[in-house]
């Protein structure tokens, strides 16, 4: 069973990971990627843990190139003294 | 100066652990795949394991565990951090991870009474009533009027003229309790969208600037509480307030609401899908339920009683030895208590990374005593526990007898 739905627009994309994520109750991340959100996927996995979320997007959203997806809020690491 | 005020601390803490003769032990357990368990390595552990990296630091008076990095103070408001520092939580000026305990550099000549740790971001209280954040701020998260990521502890100016008491960080969102002669405030910042931040009636998503929550007013405030999208706050009076996502597929809170019960609480903890609360008589009831693979349908787990006249969603939680609790902490999905005649710790929900400490992978319906034998022939005096998302730490002090 899907721990959770969670709509895109609540998952940061993450760089290094290339993939859509958001935080995984054992500390790390439920990750999907681009690619698997483009052929309908909508599973995205933990890599650490056996649980999983269900993603709610639009998949129009993420078909063709010169359709700009949905841009999730993006961390910007700064160095602050 | 700072060097001065440094040898003073450390001389405070040495005389005070001198004078009261105690020992100390320090366990973790769980997932530990960031260094966040304090044992050098890189990898989850069933079983609690005895922490000597802290050894070096004097004893420890307070534990915050957030996503996967852990806060420690010690009683001369020193601070130490490890686990996950990718998005600067741990406050070293660097945005990497960190296996073993290391002062916090930037706050080192302030006082630090209380500090949070939440899924990755980092408060911190001084004894002059500063706040100061560090780490992800995407969500506004940090307080600084804007969603900038800091690696280095930052004074949330917003707060500069008051006393902060407390700061509770939970997954994307912070909360600020300040106490005034006449009356408390909350302030709420970051991610407000499942109305954790009980600032407004409405649908809001993020915030950087901190505001005051609402229907606190002439409520005298004892402890600010937060984790995933839910937020909570003890009163004196004994009240139990919830706000933010829902526990029971009900609409989310958008304002603080009192959790009606002819109960009175004094502690609060809170995961992501369930709310641990304790009385002053010591019973545990608990709110929601565990989410982690539970079957679809109606879940009843073994050793609760439904109780509270709100639909059922209090329950009790029994099976404690017949003996009262005198603190309880809540991961993610897992929940620990310490019970009052022995200093016993006891462990129940998802146990996939060891973090229930039993020794295996299992999940439990109900609490389990956790084997923490080092010299069993010695009692413990005081016992704490504190939960990170999926991980568990405890402390906890022996009296040794004195040799006069």
């Amino acid at each position: 069973m899907s721990y959770d739905d969670v709509e895109i627009e609540d998952m940061e994309w993450n760089d290094e990971l290339q993939s859509y994520t958001y935080p995984c109750p054992c500390g790390d991340l439920f990750q999907i990627t681009k690619e698997e959100l483009k052929i309908g996927e909508e599973i995205a996995r933990c890599p650490s843990c056996s649980l999983y979320i269900t993603v709610i997007y639009n998949l129009e959203d993420f078909l063709g190139d010169s359709k700009k997806p949905v841009e999730p809020s993006k961390q910007q690491p700064v160095a602050v003294a | 100066m700072i060097d001065e005020k440094n040898k003073v601390m450390e001389e405070t803490e040495r005389i005070k652990s001198r004078e009261e003769e105690e020992e100390e032990e320090i366990w973790s357990w769980g997932a530990g795949t960031e260094g966040q368990l304090g044992t050098g390595k890189l990898q989850d552990e069933h079983k609690p394991q005895l922490i000597h990296s802290l050894s070096s630091f004097g004893p420890i008076s307070h534990i915050s565990c957030g996503g996967a990095h852990v806060i420690a103070l010690t009683p001369g408001g020193r601070v130490l951090t490890w686990g996950r520092g990718t998005s600067g939580q741990l406050g070293h000026g660097e945005m990497v991870n960190c296996l073993h305990p290391k002062s916090v550099e930037y706050l080192e000549g302030i006082f630090i009474t209380h500090a949070s740790a939440g899924w990755n971001h980092s408060g911190f209280v001084s004894d002059t009533g500063y706040v100061f954040t560090s780490g992800d701020g995407s969500f506004g998260q940090l307080g600084h009027e804007d969603y900038i990521s800091r690696c280095s502890p930052a004074q949330v100016l917003h707060f500069k003229a008051r006393h902060v008491e407390q700061i509770a960080c939970g997954m994307r969102h912070s909360l600020v309790l300040l106490k005034g002669d006449t009356e408390d405030l909350i302030y709420g910042f970051g991610s407000g969208k499942r109305g954790q931040l009980g600032i407004s009636d409405d649908k809001l998503k993020s915030v950087s600037t901190p505001q005051v929550t609402l229907g606190f007013e002439n409520v005298k405030i004892r402890s600010v509480t937060a984790n995933g999208d839910h937020s909570a706050a003890i009163s004196m009076n004994g009240h139990l307030y919830i706000w933010g996502r829902s526990f029971h597929g009900a609409p989310d809170v958008y304002t603080p609401r009192r959790v009606t019960a002819d109960l009175l609480f004094s502690q609060v903890a809170l995961g992501w899908n369930h709310a641990l609360v304790l009385t002053g008589d010591g019973e545990v009831y608990m709110l929601g339920r565990y989410n982690y693979n539970v079957p679809t349908g109606a879940q009843k787990a073994n050793g609760m009683n439904h109780i509270s006249e709100d639909e059922g969603v209090l329950q009790r939680v029994l099976d404690f030895n017949s003996t009262k609790v005198v603190q309880i902490g809540a991961g993610a999905e897992h929940s620990a208590v310490v019970t009052a005649d022995d200093g016993s710790v006891m462990t129940w929900g998802w146990g996939e990374h060891g973090q229930l400490g039993l020794g295996d992978t299992n999940d439990q319906t109900g609490p389990r005593a956790v084997s923490l034998c080092n010299e069993p022939s010695r009692k413990p005096c005081v016992g704490r526990v504190y939960c990170g998302s999926g991980f568990t730490f405890v402390i906890r002090t022996y009296t040794v007898k004195s040799s006069s």
